[in-house]
């Protein structure tokens, strides 16, 4: 029974070139056609020069990418402030949102690693001890208990906790935090009830809320783009106007249908947010919405205030005050409109995080209803208020969860119900609903894009899904067979797009992926020409 | 008489140290929600669905399963269920020990009513004093068998198996084997010198009464000594894991509460956004209420 010596969490914090070396012969097997390992691309290494700038002792892959420190007095002004951020985490004062959760998750970890193979980033890299959900639990648990409570350096030895704090750890820490999805599937099967996808969050935080280091794509170009100038993707309101006059165009073309998007209309029932990416990346969806929406009548208005015209909320993955600022704003345009609610387009995290976590936040008057466009969606397709033809989709379809949208949410059923009407040839994945595996592309990671990180997401963070469609489409993977994954959330669609372009998947197996709306207008009988767009061959 | 007082002092540590936890979990405010599905109070949806998946759900009853719940909870604390499907291995040490504490717990219980219906002047010959006291021999021995098989593996797992000992502290061996001690002292007690647990059943009779009893068996006596300091430990380690789950579950990721205009949870968000705080990004002006700070604007 008795194995090599694993890597144990203090380990984090001994000097050395790279805690782990990253090679694909390790990883997960792939089914067929990538079984043989051959179409596995060679997993990019940072050049020397990129190595000595940043720190990446951790695995050479850089997502955050922190410069070196100069000094060594800076060094320990990091180290300092990283504590200090740790221990307002520990105040309700400063952390009132997460307080009870993070000190339940840090006080009962019984250490049974149960929750280990529940986790796809651990399982996919060939079980490397470092992405364990426990690793970097455990660290930050005995810098707390060593450093922060009453004996901690005391009783360290004993209570397990001799980690040392220095800055190789709060370096090595900050990189970690950005090696795991928060798709908190491992909480799902933790017995005690410790969420070590929440820590990772916390972790995030000390760095965001007090350091001011995080990911730039999801920070600098992220929220507090969002909050400066209306959408993180960049777009203004004034070409979001354009980019709308642009789609009326293009609707019209496709389908001969005049649809005007409604425009900050008063009063109107609905307020339709949804993430702008879709606009620059997959238009065919907002067009969707659009004539779903119109065919069923419905009183409708998109916003094109500042922040109202993007859906997303990056704060959810690592900071608590951008959070609260982009929910307040989107609540806030809601109440201004004086809509009855406020309905999510297909983006997962934008679901839980203007649904769910802040429902806390957006209090009082501007308390405004939200609801998940696949229940309003639901309602359209399986109560006969469009018309639609199944046949129109009679090819092998599956659908992926968005972890945000069911595991963390509870809605599961109403996208399903819309697939099996419409999809004859729907097949489930394994496992799926709110035992699915993440895209790989969740807490940010689809838009991050630093160095190699995206190589490190396509091959390990979404290597499970990967696996999962492919063994969804086994009976069909002749790549003359065109089939579809639906993906009804615009960030797994970009995780989904880059592992489909890693792996070729197009070219090898006739896989490629869409959203759910473009299922619908594809089935609508009115509508002549198909919608869907398969790639070119 | 020292016996005693250890014993005593047990109780009033045992309590007072729960006590203080409990008062520190309530304590804190409200969190935002953070949930996890599938949620067994969701009625009719097993499969983990919420109440977000009806139209306009505002406006529609809550409505909570009990059953469900408790259909959830019953297999999970007696059965230790999760660790039966995740975690097999460890299912095999973990089902005993757990097991074995219930019954052992279960035991004392018999024991102490034995120990009570004694006080008021029922025969211990009388037939439900017998049967208590027979029904205490099952549960204890029993518990005890299954006690120290269960901690005997689990040391053995935390020791040969890689993924547990690369996280193992000397703080793990030690609760193990003081738990274990106490298995241990127990079933030989039993089989050597107590085979009807009248021994500890008359101990807790003096104890209640204030009358100390003399214990002549040293394995009776090491076992009353052990349980008693183990009662003092326990509040400070994370095995109190037994009631801190009802925080992590019920309170954590099974609150799906709504904030509804008017509710009591509006009423405390409202407390929270009043918090200032204090952090030290550049984003973040520190100082502010939560309030102000999602609501001013950034450079
Ligand atoms: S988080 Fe839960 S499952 Fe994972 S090691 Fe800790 S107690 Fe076990
Ligand atoms: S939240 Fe997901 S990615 Fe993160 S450790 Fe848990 S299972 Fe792994």
């Amino acid at each position: 029974m008795m194995k090599a010596e694993k890597i144990n969490p203090k380990d984090i914090s001994r000097p050395s070139e790279q805690m782990v070396e990253l090679d694909p012969a390790d990883f997960m097997k792939l089914p067929y056609p990538y079984d043989k390992g051959e179409d596995e691309p060679a997993f990019k290494r940072l050049t020397e020069d990129q190595k000595k700038k940043y720190e990446a002792s951790l695995d050479g892959v850089l997502a955050v990418s922190i410069p070196k420190p100069a000094t060594k007095e800076e060094e320990d002004e990091l180290v300092r402030k990283f504590l200090s951020g740790l221990e307002k985490l520990l105040t309700k004062e400063n952390n009132w949102t997460f307080l009870q959760p993070l000190t339940l998750s840090l006080e009962y970890c019984a250490k049974c690693q149960t929750c280990n193979d529940a986790c796809p980033i651990y399982v996919s890299s060939g079980k490397k001890d470092i992405y364990r959900p426990t690793y970097r639990s455990e660290a930050l648990r005995m810098i707390a208990n060593k450093y922060l409570k009453r004996g901690g350096k005391l009783f360290a030895k004993i209570a397990g906790n001799d980690i040392e704090l220095n800055w190789t750890t709060v370096a090595r820490l900050a990189e970690l935090a950005y090696r795991c999805t928060l798709c908190r599937r491992c909480a799902q099967t933790c017995p005690i009830g410790v969420d070590n996808g929440l820590i990772t969050h916390e972790l995030r935080k000390i760095f965001s809320q007090e350091m001011g280091i995080a990911a730039a794509e999801i920070h600098t170009l992220g929220s507090v783009q969002h909050l400066k100038k209306g959408s993180s993707t960049g777009l203004m309101p004034v070409a979001l106007k354009d980019t709308l006059e642009f789609l009326e165009d293009d609707i019209k073309e496709r389908t001969g249908l005049s649809i005007k998007f409604p425009l900050d209309k008063e009063g109107a029932d609905i307020l339709l947010i949804h993430n702008a990416g879709e606009y620059l990346s997959w238009p065919e969806n907002p067009m969707a919405f659009a004539i779903i929406f119109e065919a069923a009548g419905l009183n409708w208005t998109l916003s094109t205030d500042l922040v109202g015209y993007d859906a997303v909320n990056y704060g959810l993955w690592y900071d608590d005050v951008q959070f609260a600022r982009v929910a307040v704003k989107h609540a806030q345009i809601a109440k201004k409109l004086g809509v009855k609610k406020i309905v999510i387009g297909e983006c997962g995290h934008a679901h839980k995080a203007i649904s769910v976590t802040a429902d806390r936040i957006i209090n009082e008057e501007i308390n405004i209803p939200r609801e998940s466009s696949m229940t309003l969606l639901e309602d359209l397709v399986c109560n006969g208020k469009l018309n639609l033809d199944p046949k129109k989709n009679d090819f092998p379809v599956t659908l992926h969860d968005p972890c945000n949208m069911v595991r963390l949410m509870g809605v599961v059923e109403p996208q399903r119900n819309i697939i099996r009407k419409i999809c004859p040839q729907f097949r489930e994945m394994e496992p799926h609903g709110v035992r699915n595996y993440c895209c790989g592309g969740g807490s940010g990671f689809a838009i991050m894009s630093s160095m190699n990180f995206p190589n490190w997401r396509s091959s390990i963070s979404g290597r499970m899904k990967f696996k999962q469609i492919l063994e969804a489409f086994q009976d069909v993977i002749d790549p003359g067979i065109k089939k579809m994954v639906c993906a009804p959330c615009s960030n797994c669609k970009g995780a989904i797009r880059e592992i489909f372009n890693y792996y070729n998947a197009w070219e090898k197996c006739g896989i490629s992926y869409t959203g759910l709306v473009e299922f619908i207008v594809n089935a609508m009988v009115d509508i002549k020409e198909p919608y869907i767009e398969w790639p070119e061959i | 008489m020292l016996l005693q007082l250890l014993s005593y002092l047990a109780v009033a540590v045992f309590v007072l140290g729960i006590l203080t936890k409990v008062v520190k979990y309530l304590r804190m405010p409200i969190h935002v929600r953070w949930e996890l599905y599938p949620i067994p109070h969701e009625k009719g949806r097993e499969y983990g669905g919420s109440y977000f998946e009806e139209l306009n759900w505002w406006e529609k009853p809550i409505e909570k399963s009990f059953i469900g719940q408790i259909k959830f909870m019953v297999p999970e604390i007696l059965f230790v269920r999760g660790l039966y499907h995740d975690n097999r291995k460890l299912w095999w040490a973990s089902f005993p020990f757990h097991f074995g504490m219930y019954l052992v717990i279960g035991w004392l219980a018999l024991l102490l009513i034995g120990a009570i219906l004694n006080i008021a002047g029922l025969s211990p010959e009388s037939v439900p004093a017998t049967f208590l006291q027979s029904l205490a021999v099952i549960f204890g021995a029993v518990g005890f068998v299954l006690g120290t098989a269960g901690c005997i593996g689990l040391l053995i797992l935390r020791t040969f198996d890689g993924d547990l000992r690369a996280f193992a502290a000397p703080k793990d061996y030690f609760n193990l084997v003081f738990i274990l001690a106490i298995f241990l002292t127990g079933l030989l007690a039993w089989s050597s010198s107590d085979p009807s647990f009248v021994i500890f059943r008359d101990y807790l009779e003096g104890v209640i009464t204030f009358n100390p009893a003399t214990i002549e068996s040293p394995l009776a006596l090491a076992h009353i000594i052990l349980l008693s300091l183990f009662f003092m430990y326990l509040p400070f380690t994370h095995m109190t894991h037994f009631f801190a789950k009802y925080f992590m579950w019920d309170k954590v990721r099974w609150d799906d509460e709504r904030n509804l205009r008017g509710s009591a949870i509006e009423a405390k968000v409202k407390q929270v956004l009043n918090y200032r705080q204090n952090w030290s990004a550049p984003h973040i002006k520190a100082g502010k209420t939560w309030a102000e700070t999602a609501t001013e604007e950034v450079e």
